[in-house]
């Protein structure tokens, strides 16, 4: 009998872990390992792609990027509106077609030593069965602003109910709280190289 | 019942409640850390006039910015800064031809703490603030950045990110009432500044 209470509680617990799933987290990401990291001390960020139907996701993610930056001590980082203004002075019009001679020319301009680009490709409710919870998914990356070259690459995605939240009514996060994990997340892979 | 197959009994329920506890707590979930950047060896002393530029709204409700802004306002008052009037504000970035908050430059807020008399300008975006659907229950969510910009040097001496909202487990679970949404832009903002000042 206590044998069988004992397989059903081993049974339960795996039954628990099935039902839950184990969703992938783990960031994509690439770090030049020939590059010197406390060599940039100041960086600019540019506006990201929006590639989502939030007509501000871009520029959500991107304070975000910004704030965690700084919080997070590593660079300094100058202001969306001097980046507008060099982008305006030097006739970039679109981020998404920077080659390396204008990654070049903007650092010079902005004078800092490297560039963060990036896109939003997820930003919203994702629909899970009868559920639905917030989703985002990122891609960061660092650009070298003597170079043009690329040093650092990250690609995340985060959200979803949890199988508490879905089945408990546990709390699960807020758009605007997993942005902030998945940014955080982001610029960690950069604090601990 | 025997009076030993009560105790049991007892026992059996006292040891379960801290299980009870955990499970509580595990359900109820915690909310994420708000992380600021200070710069160092800045004497925040130093600053007592203010400028609190419009803030930029990400929003679908269209005052969400003006409602953040005058919170903030008050905030700072409360705490003895003085802040420049608003219109004080809306005129210099005319003069200054400043047409939109996101294209102000380093140069711009240097000039606008020259003509303005201020110490600081305070810079930052409505992310969100509004009433978001949950699973079972709906919620305010509201985030909020600042940036606190030195207007001798031009460095942002101070920048935070910070987020409210989500229901409680008393409102998921019990139908409690919650916060209502201008309580909730309330606390982030009382809390941004509890943070520095």
């Amino acid at each position: 009998m206590v044998l069988l209470k004992k397989n059903i509680f081993a049974l339960t617990v795996f039954l628990l872990f099935a039902v839950t799933g184990c969703r992938g987290n783990i960031p994509v990401y690439h770090i030049s390992e020939d590059i010197d990291f406390s060599f940039y001390k100041k960086v600019a960020v540019l506006p990201l792609d929006n590639l989502t139907n939030d007509k501000y996701a871009g520029e959500i993610v991107r304070q975000v990027v910004i704030s965690e930056l700084l919080a997070s001590g590593l660079v300094d980082v100058v202001l969306p509106g001097d980046v507008k203004s060099a982008f305006n002075n030097l006739g970039i019009k679109s981020v998404s077609s920077l080659n390396s001679n204008q990654i070049r020319a903007l650092g010079k301009s902005l004078k800092v030593e490297a560039l963060i680009l990036g896109v939003v490709e997820e930003y919203g409710e994702a629909k899970m069965g009868n559920v639905s919870a917030p989703q985002v998914t990122i891609s960061l990356m660092m650009a070298d602003a003597g170079s043009g070259s690329i040093v650092w690459s990250i690609t995340q995605t985060r959200g979803g109910a949890s199988f508490w939240a879905r089945h408990f009514g546990a709390r699960h996060e807020t758009i605007s709280e997993t942005v902030l994990m998945l940014v955080r997340e982001s610029i960690r892979t950069l604090v601990e190289y | 019942m025997s009076k030993t197959e009560k105790r049991g009994k007892q026992r059996r329920l006292y040891r379960s409640l801290p299980v009870f506890c955990l499970l509580i707590f595990f359900i109820s979930g915690c909310s994420n850390g708000m992380k600021q950047y200070v710069r160092p060896n800045f004497d925040f002393s130093a600053v007592r006039t203010v400028a609190v530029l419009p803030l930029e709204n990400f929003t679908s409700d269209k005052y969400a910015g003006g409602k953040i802004r005058s919170k903030v306002i008050i905030e700072l008052l409360s705490r003895g800064i003085d802040v420049i009037e608003p219109g004080e504000i809306i005129m210099t970035l005319r003069e200054l031809k400043v047409r939109s908050i996101d294209s102000i430059r380093t140069e711009d807020i240097q000039e606008m703490g020259r003509m303005l008399d201020a110490e600081a300008v305070i810079k930052g975006s409505v992310e969100a603030f509004g009433i978001s659907k949950g699973i079972t229950v709906s919620y305010p969510e509201v985030s909020i950045d600042l940036t606190l910009i030195d207007t001798a040097s031009g460095n942002i001496i101070w920048s935070v990110w910070h987020t409210s909202g989500g229901a409680s487990f008393w409102t998921r679970h019990f139908g409690t009432e919650g916060m209502t949404l201008d309580n909730t832009s309330a606390k982030v903002v009382k809390e941004i500044f509890d943070t520095i000042y």
